[in-house]
């Protein structure tokens, strides 16, 4: 990881409405760094800046000086920068993915992205085929089915899928996957990971929910009010549970156990973060 | 370098929190004297009537104290339009208008173009007409909170319902329209980032640009429909769910009460538009 960043952030800063007399601050200093190949979670309570930090990633939101945002070596506050190749190594499925759906079919939908890349139709057909698969979408059973049709969990495979559709090298999910119901949730992720450990996808996971984060994340960042305000790999943050409860978070429920443990001299050897590590440690204290 | 931010284009309907007068008139004033003076706009064709009525439209926007600066900044959007629309009124109206105030008279003659001191003066007065509503829209809805403004046309529609006119149905229909303006705004702003996201080159530049702007025009508009429908079937059952009727019987949380500001504002508002109407064949120019 000595190499440049994929994404550096800089004191970037951005306001809602700029130029109104409704402007609202949105970010107020935000520095990142994620690297190719890691998996990366922003949590901070609803308001913090998360979805609008993401959205400067593809460049849906231009920074402004003195804020910068650097994208595989790429200034996105140059204007001349091609943005549409930045859009397709960086995907982004949006907090309301049910509403990033625009195609009457399913399989329209999903086949945007890798038409506007130029491909032919049988590699589109593929692509299209492959994404579906990816999230769980039968492809012969969903492809000719009306978007609207779909149940609120399907709408949002969909949108995962329309936006995998375009290979992206980064995928960051805002809060995506929220709604689907934990089967397919946990298959899901367990594609993502796959993706993520055997070709080197970048994810980043952006969610209000430790829960969500545990296990999936290698680092951490935790923003407050339009800052980053910590940042540190999973464990380290996840050890620091009363600064958390100071930003309005919380530490996964397990690990909220085995620190109530420690309050009253249980003797654990490592701080657990998913619910595996945590039953090996409980397990060791009922032992000793 | 595009930017999704729309509502930042969109100062009409935007209620803006203050404590100046404006702001503390009785919602049934400020709608009264916006209809008051818009129809002496509407009639109003010479140079002298239209700088008084910008004089007096901009004195009103001074008062309410509310930003000049984003009042005008609603025009920027539609202000290719407005230039088309003078340019075509300057080239092409010269013969079918005349003048208020002076004689007919050719300035500038070229094919079957012809520029009059008519076409002139309808360009001028036009643009001045724009203005002077663009105040007068941003006025009342700036300064006035949503749910005053419904409850305004409620109570001054109240005495038509004896005629069958559905006052408190009319006032809700006005209610959401405006309502949803800032809410389609948004969606279009979300469907616009999803495309984008996913390759659509929006707000590029290029041969032939209008072609690939109106395709993506098509493309943004109908799943914005499909939303607007959704959210309207959600109002719906909304509405249903709190068992919602409105009309007869039905008691306000909101009592309205002229003051003596109400009938100060109301009466110098009759006055001036009525003398604006009476007097408007014998202004000089």
């Amino acid at each position: 990881m000595s190499e440049d960043p994929f994404i550096q952030i800089c004191d970037l800063h951005h306001n809602y409405l700029r130029d109104t007399p409704l402007e609202v601050t949105a970010l107020r200093g935000v520095n990142m760094e994620i690297y190719k190949g890691e998996s990366v979670g922003i949590i901070g309570r609803t308001g913090a800046g998360k979805s609008t930090v993401v959205q400067h990633f593809n460049g849906l939101i231009r920074p402004r000086e003195p804020g910068q945002v650097i994208v595989d070596r790429q200034d996105l506050n140059d204007p001349n920068v091609d943005i549409r190749r930045i859009r397709q190594k960086i995907g982004l499925v949006f907090q309301y993915p049910e509403q990033q759906l625009f195609e009457r079919l399913v399989g329209d939908d999903i086949a945007f992205g890798p038409k506007k890349l130029g491909l032919e139709q049988a590699e589109r057909r593929e692509r299209v085929k492959w994404a579906m698969e990816m999230v769980g979408l039968d492809f012969e059973e969903f492809k000719d089915r009306f978007t609207f049709s779909l149940s609120g969990g399907e709408l949002r495979k969909a949108a995962l899928a329309g936006v995998m559709a375009l290979q992206p090298e980064m995928l960051i999910l805002d809060e995506s996957t929220s709604g689907v119901d934990p089967r397919s949730r946990k298959e899901l992720l367990g594609r993502l990971l796959t993706l993520h450990k055997e070709h080197g996808l970048t994810l980043v996971f952006v969610s209000p929910n430790m829960e969500d984060m545990a296990g999936l994340v290698d680092r951490i960042y935790v923003m407050d009010d339009g800052r980053t305000v910590m940042n540190g790999t999973t464990r380290k943050i996840f050890s620091q549970p009363e600064k958390l409860r100071e930003y309005g978070l919380g530490v996964p429920q397990v690990t909220e156990v085995i620190h109530e443990l420690i309050a009253r001299d249980v003797k654990v050897e490592h701080i657990p973060v998913t619910v595996e590590e945590g039953v090996e440690e409980v397990w060791k204290i009922l032992n000793s | 370098m595009e930017d999704f931010e729309l509502l930042r284009h969109i100062t009409i309907g935007q209620y803006l929190p203050g404590d100046s007068l404006i702001h503390r008139l009785d919602p049934r004033t400020k709608i009264s004297v916006f209809l008051f003076i818009t129809v002496a706009v509407t009639f109003s064709i010479s140079y002298a009537a239209n700088i008084i009525l910008v004089l007096v439209t901009l004195f009103l926007v001074l008062l309410s104290s509310i930003s000049m600066r984003y009042i005008l900044s609603g025009l920027k959007p539609a202000l290719p339009l407005i230039i088309v629309l003078a340019i075509l009124q300057l080239l092409f109206y010269g013969d079918a208008y005349t003048p208020y105030g002076m004689a007919s008279r050719t300035l500038f003659q070229w094919g079957w173009i012809n520029i009059t001191n008519g076409s002139v003066q309808l360009v001028i007065v036009s643009a001045m007409r724009f203005i002077e509503l663009l105040f007068l829209t941003s006025l009342l809805t700036n300064a006035t909170t949503l749910t005053d403004i419904t409850h305004g046309i409620e109570n001054m529609l109240q005495p038509f319902s004896k005629i069958g006119v559905p006052a408190n149905e009319l006032a809700l229909v006005v209610t959401i329209a405006l309502r949803f303006v800032p809410l389609l705004a948004e969606q279009l702003e979300i469907i616009m980032k999803a495309q984008a996201s996913r390759g659509a080159d929006i707000a590029s530049k290029g041969k032939l640009q209008f072609v690939t702007t109106s395709r993506q025009v098509a493309a943004l508009i109908v799943p914005l429909f499909i939303d607007a429908f959704r959210r309207g079937e959600d109002l719906i059952l909304a509405m249903q769910a709190r068992c919602y009727i409105g009309g007869r019987g039905r008691s306000s949380f909101v009592h309205l009460k002229f003051a003596r500001m109400d009938y100060a504002a109301y009466a110098l508002g009759l006055i001036f538009s009525v003398a604006m109407l009476v007097f408007r064949n014998h202004f000089p120019f």
